[in-house]
């Protein structure tokens, strides 16, 4: 397993707007989802992931209902709400934007070498 | 989901968290089992990366946003649950809170109905009144003649208008019985220039010149009173007493219209500054009255203009005045602001009053912030041990906060209650001292004023012990399973300070309220050299127009009257004695010397009496003779006076007063003679010897209202109804009114006295309670520090008593400090009532002894509930926890 990454609390908000973007999901699933497509580096423990998207419920970024899964069990499925795709695509851009950036500086620092 | 659900659906939202938690595990584990782990392999590791179930759902809750809230409300049912709990600590608390919102919110609510309430002018602001002053320093009652302020009108620039009034007194002549009245004579710009306006009719009188049709304007109290609201007012004609035609009622005024002041009547008797109006009336203009300084005049200032600047115009156009007109020298004008001037009085009583209630409330926020430290100190294991759970200081800080802030509320509901019974209490005591007091209604300023205390005494009473319990190490509290001593010493030092200073004020209180009872007492037992029991006054005039109808009135009605069964004797009189009545005249008395300056005049209280006055009243007539109803002022019969015995010791000591003249008002007009001398009585005032007095016979000196004096045999209810019956016979439309006994007159006259009397005692029954609940609560704090030192004590062999006297002596250390502290206080302070009293010193030892001993007493029992906990301390279980 490659080593975890702490992710910083804005990042982790953002990660779980886009993989609800995907579709209704419950949370056990969001966190199987990052940690299957990062390759096991982002690996959200359940005291971050909870709160987290409680705190996002609160701010109306995402709509809960609960629902039954494919077992039978009814889970909490969280969905995208219209404010929460606004919010994705405001942070998405400016995570490209600083990642760009970042990218240029730490690029700059070997050319001059 | 809101937040508003998430407060009311909370269990359902918990049960909703758990689902999920309990969902995420679930899952969890069937993944590890399908990974290939043993079952139990998979619980246990799925256990391990959730990490503490607890805080995850703590996390959450807090994400939910709401906490603050949720804390709030069960922290509110936590502190209900509490304060029920320990039931007498809740009440004293909320005693003492309610005691100081009380008096706070009920002093102010007399503050906003007398003195914040704007007069019903229109932009009260920028009326000033104008008396006059001498220039010589002098008091000045007269006012300004018509010419003057006239001229005034035309001059001045810094004034919108003038008008003039003055105060008169009437009788509404009625067929069953006239009425008195007192009203405003006033000049047409009267109305305009005040901008009150009518609630019926118009005051508009351009064009009525007051002598083709006298108008009269009525005030709303009289036209409900006397006139049943009858709306159709406006244009009927009533009779008013002394005026040759019945005047066209034009108008009708809104409630609540008061007087303006008006110097040169405040010695009348009826003349109340504060009552309102019952009627203006319009002023007919002749020529020999422009000269005569009749009116009082009050203005408006063009808005912008300062008092001071318009004060200085007037001053010049005056002296001005003055330069062409000789007798118009000597005064000058003194502008007053309206407002001012009639906040005046009441300024004067109720800010130290307000001033008083609120050190009430001070210490009773001292009280109930000592009270609720001692809850603290018992409580601390219960902080500690939820410290240990993790609440925060924040957290602890808002619990013990809400109890306050719940007690504070509680007594301010009570506080709020009882402001409202003290405003009506007020209502009934205090009318002569506190000026428009009918105007005070208890709404919604004791409202808020109770409100605003409540939660300022919450700041103060919960702030301190809030702070504390949130502040204290949880370790060293669990560990010593007792209150820290050393932290406590320097509040309980404070707290010991307070505490005597509150002795010390209470004591003080209480030895002026003995005083002042004592005095009462004195009064009561004065001797006052006449009779006071079964006798009856009533205010009697006649309104017949014609006087020698008149005269027969007054001679039919004494004949009348005496005949009444259980009437012993009838009398007129103008100067029953304690109501003030009387006419100061200057008087020349043969053989003393001509004063040379007019203030070396000799002035007397005259009063006029029929002739069996004096036998009614039980004073005799040492020398000469009483009046005789031969002494009538017709012609034969001399002027006659008779004369005190002081007068006599005065001014002819050791000769024979009899026959000596006497001449009023200047040697010009016909002398009086002195044909008899009665005894001293104390007609002017009960705490002074009697002064040189004059008496005149009323058929030679007729005053228009005066007194009917009755001596009764039976029960003076029932003399009223058939001396009203009496007097309506010979004259119907005369006017009875004001039926007192002479015991109320004088009680009356006391009245300032018994205020203030009321006043201190209520004081001091107030500060009693909250200094004796301090005490109860130093000393509380005092025996729960010192917990283990007792029960050491008690271990090594002391006894209860000896417990006892412990605490009940370092009770009786701080009962002491503060009762020589309040002794020496009452001691510097006395001068402070040295008018009020009455036989007594106001450093009298009786009373200081006496009442510091009660109060010493008294105090000791406070310090008994303590003293029986702290002897009630089991030694081992003190002892065991360190």
């Amino acid at each position: 397993m490659a080593d975890k990454s702490d992710l910083p609390q804005g990042t982790l908000d953002m990660l779980i707007l886009k993989v609800v973007a995907l579709g209704p999901v419950h949370g056990y699933a969001i966190a199987q989802r990052l940690q299957q497509v990062s390759r096991g580096v982002v690996q959200v423990p359940q005291g971050s992931l909870y709160p987290a998207l409680h705190r996002l419920e609160n701010k109306k970024l995402l709509a809960a209902d609960w629902k039954e899964t494919e077992t039978g069990r009814e889970a909490k499925f969280y969905r995208l709400t219209r404010k929460g795709r606004a919010q994705l695509e405001s942070e998405s851009q400016s995570w490209e934007r600083l990642s760009q950036a970042v990218g240029l500086i730490l690029r700059l620092n070997e050319s001059t070498e | 989901m809101n937040w508003w659900h998430r407060l009311l659906r909370r269990a359902k939202m918990e049960e909703q968290l758990d689902k999920e938690m309990q969902f995420h595990l679930d899952q969890h584990i069937c993944d590890l089992i399908a990974k290939g782990h043993e079952p139990k392999e998979a619980i246990r590791l799925a256990r391990l990366s959730i990490g503490g179930p607890e805080q995850v759902k703590e996390k959450c809750r807090d994400a939910r946003g709401t906490r603050w809230l949720e804390g709030l409300v069960r922290d509110l049912k936590y502190a209900l649950r509490m304060l029920r709990q320990r039931i007498g600590f809740t009440i004293i608390s909320v005693l003492t809170l309610a005691l100081g919102i009380g008096a706070t919110s009920a002093v102010f609510s007399l503050i906003q109905g007398v003195l914040l309430t704007p007069p019903p002018y229109a932009h009260p602001e920028q009326l000033v009144l104008i008396p006059s002053v001498r220039t010589d320093g002098q008091e000045s009652t007269q006012g300004w003649s018509a010419s003057q302020w006239t001229e005034w009108q035309r001059q001045a620039k810094s004034f919108d208008n003038f008008a003039g009034y003055s105060w008169t007194f009437n009788f509404l002549v009625q067929p069953e019985g006239s009425e008195s009245m007192e009203g405003l004579i006033v000049t047409k710009d009267y109305f305009s220039t005040l901008g009150l306006k009518p609630m019926l009719g118009s005051v508009s009188v351009e064009g009525q010149d007051g002598i083709k049709s006298p108008w009269i304007v009525l005030g709303y109290e009289l036209w409900q009173r006397r006139f049943n609201s009858d709306p159709g007012i406006v244009g009927k004609t009533v009779n008013i007493s002394r005026q040759k035609t019945p005047l066209t009622v034009i108008g009708v005024m809104p409630p609540g219209i008061r007087f303006l002041p008006v110097p040169g009547a405040s010695k009348e008797p009826n003349y109340n500054v504060n009552a309102p109006v019952d009627f203006w009336m319009s002023f007919v203009l002749n020529q020999q009255i422009l000269n005569d300084p009749f009116w009082n005049v009050v203005g408006r200032l063009k808005p912008g203009t300062t008092p001071e600047s318009a004060q200085a115009e007037l001053r010049v156009i005056v002296s001005r005045e003055a330069q062409t007109d000789k007798n118009l020298e000597g005064v000058i004008p003194k502008l007053q602001s309206l407002t001012a001037e009639s906040n005046r009085d009441g300024r004067r009583i109720l800010l130290p009053l307000f001033g008083a209630a609120a050190l009430v409330l001070l210490i009773a926020c001292g009280n109930a912030a000592a009270l609720l430290l001692v809850r603290g100190l018992q409580r601390q294991q219960e902080y500690a041990v939820r410290c240990a759970l993790g609440a925060g200081r924040a957290t602890l800080f808002r619990q013990v906060s809400t109890e306050s802030l719940v007690l504070a509320l509680v007594g301010g509901v009570f506080g709020i209650g009882l402001a409202i019974g003290i405003v009506k209490v007020f209502k009934v005591i205090g009318g002569h001292a506190i000026p428009r007091l009918d105007a005070v209604s208890t709404g919604w300023p004791v409202l808020m004023c109770g409100l605003a205390a409540a939660i300022l005494a919450a700041a103060l009473a919960g702030l301190f012990p809030a702070f504390r319990a949130s502040r204290l190490d949880p370790m060293q509290t669990i560990k010593s399973d007792g209150p820290n001593t050393s932290a406590g010493r320097g509040e309980r030092r404070l707290l010991r300070g307070v505490v005597i200073t509150q002795t010390a004020l209470t004591l003080s209180l209480l030895v002026g309220a003995g005083l002042l009872i004592r005095t009462m007492n004195n009064l009561a037992s004065v001797q006052t050299g006449y009779d006071i029991g079964h006798i009856l006054t009533l205010s009697v005039t006649s309104v017949e127009p014609d006087s020698e109808k008149r005269t027969n009135f007054h001679r039919y009605a004494l004949e009348r009257v005496s005949r009444v069964p259980g009437v012993q004797a009838a009398a007129f009189a103008w100067g029953v004695p304690l109501t003030g009545n009387s006419w100061p005249v200057e008087v020349d008395i043969e053989g003393q010397p001509e004063p040379a300056k007019p203030s070396d005049k000799l002035s007397f209280p005259v009063r006029s009496v029929t002739e069996d006055y004096f036998r009614l009243l039980n004073l005799q007539i040492t020398q000469g003779r009483e009046f005789r109803s031969t002494d009538d002022g017709k012609e034969g019969s001399p002027n006659v006076a008779i004369v005190n015995q002081a007068f006599v010791d005065r001014y002819f000591p050791n000769q024979n007063p009899i026959g000596r003249k006497l001449w009023f008002n200047g040697r010009q007009k016909a002398p009086h003679e002195i044909t008899g001398v009665v005894t001293n009585g104390r007609t002017d005032d009960l705490t002074k010897a009697a002064e040189p007095e004059i008496y005149l016979c009323m058929w030679q000196a007729t005053p228009f209202t005066k007194h009917l004096v009755v001596r009764t045999t039976a029960d003076h209810r029932s003399m009223i109804v058939a001396v009203q019956r009496e007097l309506h016979a010979v004259e119907p439309t005369a006017s009875v009114e004001f039926a007192k006994t002479l015991e109320q007159i004088r009680s009356d006259s006391l009245a300032s006295r018994s205020f203030a009397m009321q006043l201190l005692v209520g004081f001091s029954v107030v500060a009693s309670i909250l200094t004796l609940i301090g005490i109860y609560g130093v000393l509380s704090l005092s025996v729960t520090a010192r917990r283990r030192e007792i029960a050491i004590r008690s271990a090594i062999g002391a006894g209860r008593s000896e417990i006892l006297s412990l605490v009940l002596g370092e009770g009786l250390k701080l009962i002491t400090g503060g009762v020589i502290a309040g002794l020496a206080i009452a001691l510097a302070l006395s001068w402070v009532l040295k008018s009020f009293l009455y036989g007594i010193q106001p450093t009298d030892p009786v009373t200081l002894v006496v009442v510091a001993i009660l109060f010493a007493t008294v105090a000791l029992f406070a310090c008994w509930v303590p003293a029986r906990r702290a002897s009630k301390v089991d030694p081992m279980v003190a002892l065991r926890s360190e």
